[in-house]
């Protein structure tokens, strides 16, 4: 019985203890599934010659790499490119100044909440730039370095910069917390465009972005591969209500331009949300156009550089320019309304054509002042508003199979207040919907963690953690009043929600809002469905003409 | 009196000892703010660790359903193992009941002569052990999975523009 070892011996090869180190010296694990892969060298080296000098040099590297290859001047570019945009951007340099590290939103951040990371408090996270910002910029800081927490800029403190700025979805819970509504988001938008100076960025942002700059979409698709895929839609639309819709494209002169992100065309489930926006238009017989270069309402401009996302939003007023359209109705998106509500009027507003006016529905009449500045309406403003006046033939029962839940998507729900609509049109279409527990949902919701170009699965460990506050809620309504879908309105959501669905909540499926829509919209007085918009059949059809049998299972 | 019944008298106590080991596997800062925070909404992690200790405590003393400790060594596996821990570290927790036992037992227990009984009650903490290791790679081959299926999912519309999935609903081939 001697020979038993003591426990802590027992325990000794065992490695169960956190660093001891301090937080800002405990060292980064650079080994892949920490990082995103950084972007293809011709995808920088397109950038650069339509947008030069804000690139640093296009080249192959690795995060897991000792050698990044940096420039040789890098440490100069970052720290005057730091001061020009504390000159430029008064946020920042407020931003900088004003936090007291009251820790208020230091558990605030979903990534904090999942991973138990203290580089990921949004403070701690803040710090990593502001102690540069005290080291480098203020005379305290440049005296008394180790008691004011500053540091200088060298090459581990812009490594750090690029695992934690890019465990940021610049979802701005955080920002709800603070007294001082320090936004995060923006620094962490600050760092990133100092990070692209010297050329580290990440694929999964810079590929779709080059690609948007040719054809208008994030996978590079082309008008004629578009209006394919469209049309794709078009017939199984016919499939399923046996109604053959118009899907206008390219189109001049109809009053509205319809812009949505591209993964509703190209990305299962988003297509099903697309193919709800038109059977709704054609129901309505709205007068509009879709366009094949404004072929994307997502802007990953906005993870990249100020640059970028105001070259990328232009095509918005000039597609609706050349086509002569009074005003753009937007679809399910969520960084796209954040562009469009917070910077769209400042960055381009002045390239808004003449014949260009406030939206008002078609419709019903209704003029929606809230989009004056920038003649850009949500789809779900619009919808809610068609219900309310009775517009809509709706038959919620076909929905019945579903209990539904909703996911507000942090860019529409806290940047810009689009609360209520989204639920008022669930409940219109829907006869079971559920809340999340109220400290996860309208301002407070919880990010899906893919938000701000995150979305890519080599970080999936990163995104599941980060899922984790949003799952875990889920999980609650799934097992408590047995929802078994959870509807949102961006198309990142669509994307991510799945595989967080199902990990923290297996069977509940994800889902855009229109497509709730359009299952329960009812064409014409008696219409009978026997399918939903995914051709799957509604729960007491039979599907008589079922007799197919796979090739390989007939008798020789 | 057995030692399950002893164990069963300080369950509660035991349970949030046991808890406390496994918040420390975690940052210092960290454990302050998740034991601070008591919301399960705004501290999963903090909260599935309180409630798997508990439950899983009671689980082993009635040592009757190995699902229900199945379903409750998922709750916390699934969160560690998404976590930046190694898979050592991951399921270290289910040692840390290993090493509560044996601080708070071994050495009265060795002056009674009584140490027969507390490897007997180990064995079933291997248990645990060994049921762990299914559920930590069930999770992770769960992810791989899911990588596959993300990336074919982005790309749906353009995989069936190129003909590269087969539609058999509506295959009009002649054969």
């Amino acid at each position: 019985m001697s020979n038993i070892p003591k426990a802590d011996e027992l325990f000794k090869s065992i490695d169960y203890t956190p660093p001891v180190t301090g937080w800002m010296e405990t060292p980064v694990d650079f080994s892949p599934g920490h990082w995103c892969y950084p972007a293809k060298p011709e995808k920088i080296e397109y950038m650069e010659s339509k947008l030069p000098g804000l690139w640093g040099p296009a080249r192959q590297w690795l995060p897991s790499d000792a050698d990044w290859k940096l420039p040789p001047n890098w440490k100069e570019t970052v720290v005057n490119g730091f001061r020009e945009r504390l000159k430029k951007f008064r946020t920042l340099q407020l931003f900088m100044d004003i936090c007291v590290r009251c820790g208020a939103c230091a558990d605030k951040c979903h990534y904090f909440i999942g991973s138990g990371d203290p580089k990921n408090m949004p403070v701690l996270r803040a710090e990593l730039m502001r102690s540069v910002y005290r080291g480098e910029f203020t005379l305290a800081g440049k005296i008394l370095s180790k008691l004011t927490g500053s540091r200088v800029m060298e090459e581990h403190v812009l490594k750090e910069w690029f695992i934690y700025f890019y465990q940021c979805t610049q979802c701005r819970r955080c920002s709800l917390f603070c007294p001082y509504g320090i936004d995060t988001a923006e620094m962490t938008m600050m760092a990133r465009e100092l990070m692209h100076l010297v050329g580290l960025n990440t694929n999964w942002i810079m590929e779709p972005v080059s690609n948007c700059n040719i054809t208008g979409n994030h996978l590079g698709i082309q008008p004629h591969a578009f209006k394919d895929i469209v049309d794709f839609m078009v017939d199984d639309i016919e499939e399923v209500t046996g109604r053959r819709v118009k899907a206008p494209l390219n189109e001049k002169g109809h009053e509205i331009l319809f812009i949505t992100p591209s993964g509703d065309v190209f990305a299962d489930p988003g297509i099903y949300t697309f193919m709800g926006y038109l059977l709704l238009f054609d129901y309505l017989d709205l007068d509009y156009t879709m366009s094949t270069y404004a072929s994307e309402g997502g802007n990953f401009g906005s993870f990249t550089n100020n640059e970028v996302m105001k070259k990328l939003n232009a095509k918005m007023y000039a597609e609706a320019n050349r086509l002569g359209c009074k005003w753009i109705l937007g679809g399910e998106c969520g960084h796209m309304w954040r562009v469009v509500h917070q910077y769209m009027d400042t960055m381009n507003g002045d390239t808004q054509g003449p014949q260009m006016t406030t939206p008002k529905s078609p419709i019903t009449g209704t003029v929606f002042d809230t989009a004056a500045a920038t003649k850009m309406l949500h789809i779900v403003e619009f919808t809610a508003d068609l219900i309310k006046h009775g517009k809509l033939n709706l038959d919620p029962s076909r929905n019945d199979h579903l209990r539904v839940t909703f996911h507000d998507s942090c860019n529409p729900a806290r940047g810009m207040g689009l609360l209520d609509e989204p639920r008022y049109v669930l409940k219109h279409v829907c006869n079971h919907f559920f809340e999340m527990p109220p400290q996860t949902t309208r301002e407070q919701t919880f990010c899906c963690a893919g938000g701000s170009g995150l979305n890519t699965d080599e970080i999936m460990e990163i995104r599941l953690r980060g899922g984790l506050p949003r799952g875990n809620a889920l999980r609650y309504v799934q097992e408590k009043h047995g929802v078994n879908l959870m509807a949102c309105i961006c198309a990142i959501d669509r994307a991510t929600l799945i595989p967080l669905a199902d990990y923290w909540a297996p069977g509940v499926t994800i889902s855009g809002t229109h497509e709730l829509v359009a299952n329960a919209l009812v064409l014409e007085e008696g219409e009978v469905r026997k399918m939903d918009m995914r051709q799957e059949p509604l729960p007491g059809v039979e599907d008589e003409d079922d007799d197919w049998t796979p090739p390989n299972m007939e008798e020789a | 009196m057995t030692f399950e019944s002893q164990l069963a008298e300080r369950k509660a106590e035991l349970a949030e000892k046991w808890a406390d080991l496994v918040l420390r596997t975690y940052p210092k800062e960290t454990q302050k703010v998740w034991g601070r925070q008591k919301d399960r909404f705004q501290n999963p992690v903090g909260a599935t660790i309180i409630e798997t200790t508990r439950e899983l405590m009671d689980l082993i003393l009635e040592w009757a359903d190995a699902e229900g400790i199945a379903r409750s060594l998922d709750k916390l596996i699934r969160i560690r193992s998404v976590q930046d821990f190694s898979p050592s570290q991951a399921l270290s927790f289910v040692f840390l009941l290993k090493k509560l036992l044996r601080d708070e037992f071994f050495q009265p227990m060795k002056a009674e002569g009584g140490l027969e009984e507390l490897m007997r009650f180990e064995a079933k903490v291997d248990n645990l052990a060994m049921m762990s290791f299914d559920i930590y790679t069930k999770s992770r081959e769960m992810i791989y999975r899911m990588r596959v299926d993300e990336v074919k999912r982005a790309q749906s519309s353009l995989l069936r523009k190129a003909g590269l999935v087969a539609d058999v609903a509506v295959d009009s081939s002649a054969d």
